[in-house]
């Protein structure tokens, strides 16, 4: 047991040795620029992109419409996986968000079609609904403590039932039309499925780089009339989504939530708040989704979205997320979500069995969360 | 480190050429169509269909893609037929199951210049507006309306019908012609069993006891059907309950023997998978075209002419 | 001799039936460490989660500054200046250090009507304050999981200071170490108490006290067994009032050697 003067000497060299850590290594800075969490989503593009340039170049995947195709898909991902990578950063899931995706549209059908309400009302009163029943889903989970899994996936039954149950009881049919009528001429229903820059899409037909219509009712018409509103709430999204998590103090809260929430309370962070909040924000992504379907279409349907929560978990494990929170990235997760657009729709390119599908995806994303696991370890020093 | 990015580069490298030659598509000569339809991979009605395609590749040396959303949902069903139009196939054969959620991607179809043939779900009005070729399938109303007003001869006065898609609308339409044809209000008298076949037979019995007046049973599938069969048997209710069906299985087909099925409306699938590809193969060679609609259905087939429909039940009927 | 920045008087605190605290008292001057030791269960724990404000206490008074104190919340607490750093949950592994850094506290800066995370005032600071506690990191963004356990409690000993504690309550901190690992949140302790922090370090091993300490309290079932201050006292008595004495010479008896 050595003397208090024997102490200090000893502390005090320990200090300086700190400043010269033998065990940091430099790094270079291309190294630092690529380890980032969307690394793995970002080679697992490539890699898909270069397959069915391989594979289905000239299947017509790269054409204008076969382009139009696999955008729209991915961007409906993009929109459910923007909110479910910000609930899962937050240490939370949500399971009822395809079920939601139906009730959404159900009840705009409902209300304008069978009780003549206006179609804007009808779709403010629709994302009412479905923002307070994310914020039920959470204060469920907080008042109890459950696993959001379980609360959450008792919503997905629930939800679904509603849904069937309502559409028999107004319509005697599940299946719903008569909105697109409706929505001419309302002020809100182009906000979610219109489509943009028309003219200049026109435009780029006239001058002949872009193809037209030989025949029918759309003659001279472009192939791609222009960018449909569900591309633009994908790109406003991922644009909130992403400067939300990294550059506000709520994003950090976020971060904090899923990382140690006990941790998080303790420096006064508002853990139930946000977790509720990221509960909101799914329904709402889940609503935007519906809504421009049901637009789209023309008819809402009580089957729709049947699946589209767990792969929207996919989209976002593809783009680097922890499934157990704290650590993600939205850039990642709407990359991933183009990865599955690309993929689901370029396998019917190719011409493979669309059972293939499937097989495909599984091996993405254990290939993705494979290569993700590594990245993370080397960030955070995980062991 | 360094070696496991090594692996995974060599991994991937194998598995995109692996799966590169395992897809690219097989060089066939003839045109090339593309058949979609609207139904869950686990609907297993189409076999007879995809097996009928598959002798009509054969016998008119064409190549057919069979696609289908895979858990049922139609607007992952427009996006196909979207991607089908933007692959610019010979011809295109499609299910109007939905006409407000299909209408747009058809009408591409036909306006891109590729001719389209609808079949089973839809009706005429509806092929029409599209520009389809022409429709090949069975209305469901009427098909539904022939087997109501046929129990209606035999002395039934109230059903229940047995729906084990209910987010499909044309099965809604099957009962609702039924209860026309009985004379009778839809109402109550339908009940939603899901697709689990322990799920409808359950649910099944449960009705059964809860209401014991309950005269007929109209089925609208083997995924009603076969469970409902096999519900009567253990209630021992088997020939004591009218039952009529929609199209045919093995187990449909023992009823019919048995006498447990009285009839069932087969809507002849076979024709809905072969025929189109037939006329669609005519008219990107010959350019001729049949100037109607084409109805593959109802017939009804009860004791007298089950012998050769059992024989092949689940296959080619 | 400075006046005592926090006095507990007699402070009692129950559970039910339990008596987790049957009178405590005990002063903490500022540039004093005050070391509290005693056998797990002793009461230690509960002692300090009245003072940060998680218990209120049965009976007994606090006064912090010369005011009675009356904390609802510990977030009241750290608002007045007691820090406590828990062994276990001081950083988030997942985050950056500087993250973890502002973590309730991030600072903003606006862009027309919208409020930002500053990350560049945030990075300069982290960077600043880690370089003076002897850590020096790749980059603001390595993330907390690459520190060694004393490296992460050093930076919620930094992260204390830097908002303004006048007191800081370390639970445990070496518990879980290693040798080098101690020493260095050892020097951290020792620099904190320097710069006129009033220190309470929580732990059951001795030589850790003996090392830093400057008052030694020792509880045993609740009650304290009289405050020694430096060089009054040897570890082996120190040992002695922890475990009661008697069992402790039986065991050391049995095993042949010290514990």
């Amino acid at each position: 047991m050595l003397s208090w003067l024997n102490q200090t000497e000893i502390l005090g060299t320990i200090m300086s040795d700190l400043t010269a850590d033998e065990r940091l290594k430099e790094v270079s800075t291309i190294r630092k620029a690529m380890i980032r969490p969307e690394l793995g989503a970002i080679c697992g593009a490539i890699l898909v992109f270069a397959f069915f340039l391989l594979v289905a170049g000239d299947s017509g995947m790269f054409s204008p419409e076969g382009i139009q195709n696999w955008t729209i898909v991915s961007a409906q991902f993009v929109i459910i996986a923007t909110g479910a990578c910000l609930l899962m950063i937050a240490g939370e899931f949500d399971l009822s968000v395809g079920s939601m995706i139906g009730f959404a549209g159900i009840i705009v059908a409902i209300l304008s079609v069978q009780w003549g309400w206006p179609i804007w009302v009808s779709i403010l009163v629709s994302f009412a609904l479905c923002v307070g029943l994310g914020a039920v889903n959470g204060f469920i989970v907080i008042k109890t403590g459950l696993p959001s899994f379980i609360v959450t996936l008792a919503f997905l039954y629930i939800l679904r039932g509603l849904t069937i149950w309502l559409s028999i009881l107004t319509t005697r049919k599940t299946i719903i039309g008569g909105v697109r009528d409706l929505a001419e001429g309302d002020w809100l229903a182009p906000v979610f499925g219109g489509v943009i820059l028309k003219d200049f899409f026109q435009w780029l037909g006239d001058v002949g780089v872009l193809e037209t219509f030989s025949r029918g009712s759309r003659v001279g018409q472009p192939v791609v009339a222009g960018v449909p509103m569900l591309v633009v709430w994908a790109i406003v999204l991922i644009f909130f989504g992403h400067v939300l998590l990294t550059r506000t103090r709520f994003g950090n809260w976020i971060f904090a939530s899923g990382g140690d929430k006990l941790a998080a309370r303790y420096v006064g962070v508002p853990v139930n708040r946000v977790k509720v909040l990221m509960f909101m924000f799914t329904a709402f992504c889940a609503t935007v989704f519906a809504i421009c379907q049901v637009m789209e279409f023309g008819s809402a349907a009580a089957d729709r979205g049947i699946l589209k929560e767990f792969e929207a978990i996919i989209c976002v494990v593809i783009g680097g997320a922890l499934l157990t929170g704290g650590y993600g990235s939205v850039i990642g997760a709407a990359i991933g979500a183009l990865i599955f657009g690309v993929v689901q729709q370029g396998l019917f390119f190719s011409g493979a069995e669309s059972s293939l599908f499937r097989v495909f995806l599984g091996v993405i994303l254990l290939a993705a969360v494979i290569l993700n696991t590594y990245i993370r370890r080397m960030i955070t020093g995980e062991k | 480190m360094k070696a496991m990015f090594k692996f995974l580069a060599v991994t991937t490298i194998i598995a995109v050429i692996a799966l590169g030659t395992f897809v690219a598509p097989a060089m066939a000569e003839g045109e090339k169509f593309v058949f979609i339809y609207h139904s869950p991979d686990s609907d297993s009605w189409w076999n007879v269909i995809k097996n009928a395609i598959k002798n009509a590749e054969k016998d008119m040396g064409v190549t057919v893609d069979v696609r289908n959303p895979p858990t049922g949902d139609l607007a992952d069903m427009a996006r196909i037929v979207e991607q089908t139009v933007a692959s610019k196939p010979d011809g295109m054969i499609v299910t109007i199951a939905d006409f407000d959620v299909l209408s747009k991607p058809i009408r591409s179809a036909v306006e891109t210049g590729i001719p389209v043939i609808t079949v089973n779900s839809g009706t005429h009005e509806q092929s029409a507006k599209l520009g389809a070729m022409l429709h090949i399938g069975q209305p469901e109303y009427d098909a539904g309306l022939a087997g109501g007003r046929r129990a209606k001869t035999d002395g039934i006065t109230n059903f229940v019908c047995v729906n084990h898609q209910i987010q499909n609308a044309p099965l809604t339409e099957r009962c609702r012609g039924f209860a026309d044809g009985l004379g009778v209000d839809l109402g109550k008298s339908m009940i939603d069993v899901g697709g689990d076949p322990a799920e409808v037979k359950n649910r099944v019995k449960a009705y059964l006891r809860a209401h014991k007046d309950v005269q007929a049973i109209l089925c609208l599938g083997p995924s009603s059907a076969d469970p409902t069969i096999a519900a009567l048997d253990e209630m021992g209710l088997a020939g004591e309950v009218y039952v009529g069906t929609f199209d045919m299985s093995g187990a449909i087909a023992d009823g019919i023997k048995s006498g447990a099925v009285k009839w069932a409306i087969d809507q002849q699938p076979y024709l809905q998978g072969y025929l189109p590809v037939v006329l669609l193969s005519a008219y990107t060679r010959y350019g001729v075209q049949v100037p109607h609609n084409v109805n593959s259905g109802p017939g009804f087939i009860t004791k007298d002419n089950i012998e050769k429909v059992a024989k092949l039940a689940g296959e080619y009927r | 001799m400075t006046e005592p920045i926090i006095q507990m008087k007699n402070i009692e605190k129950h559970f039910g039936s339990v008596i987790a605290l049957g009178g405590v008292s005990l002063d903490l001057v500022p540039g004093e460490c005050h070391c509290l030791l005693g056998d797990n269960g002793a009461g230690k724990s509960t002692l300090i989660k009245t003072l940060s404000g998680v218990y209120k206490p049965s009976a007994g008074e606090i006064y912090f500054e010369g005011h009675p104190m009356n904390f609802d919340f510990p977030r009241d607490a750290i608002k007045a200046g007691i820090a406590t750093v828990y062994q276990d949950l001081a950083m988030i592994p997942l985050m950056s250090v500087s993250r973890n850094f502002f973590m309730g506290n991030e600072p903003m800066k606006k862009i027309g009507p919208i409020s930002f995370f500053d990350h560049r005032h945030a990075n300069e600071v982290t960077m600043g304050e880690m370089r003076k506690f002897g850590i020096n990191l790749r980059g603001p963004d390595q993330a907390v999981g690459t520190l060694s356990g004393g490296e992460r409690q050093t930076v919620a000993i930094a992260r204390a200071m830097y908002f303004g504690a006048k007191v800081l309550i370390l639970d445990e901190p070496t518990s879980a170490l290693g040798v080098r690992q101690t020493s260095n949140v050892l020097a951290t302790v020792d620099k904190v108490r320097n710069d006129g922090i009033a220190v309470v370090f929580i732990t059951h091993n001795v030589r850790h006290a003996l090392a830093v300490g400057d008052l030694f309290t020792v509880l045993n079932r609740g009650t304290t067994l009289g405050t020694a201050m430096r060089g009054e006292i040897t570890p082996e008595e120190l040992q002695d009032m922890m475990a009661g004495g008697q069992e402790l010479a039986t065991l050391e008896g049995s095993i042949g050697g010290t514990v």
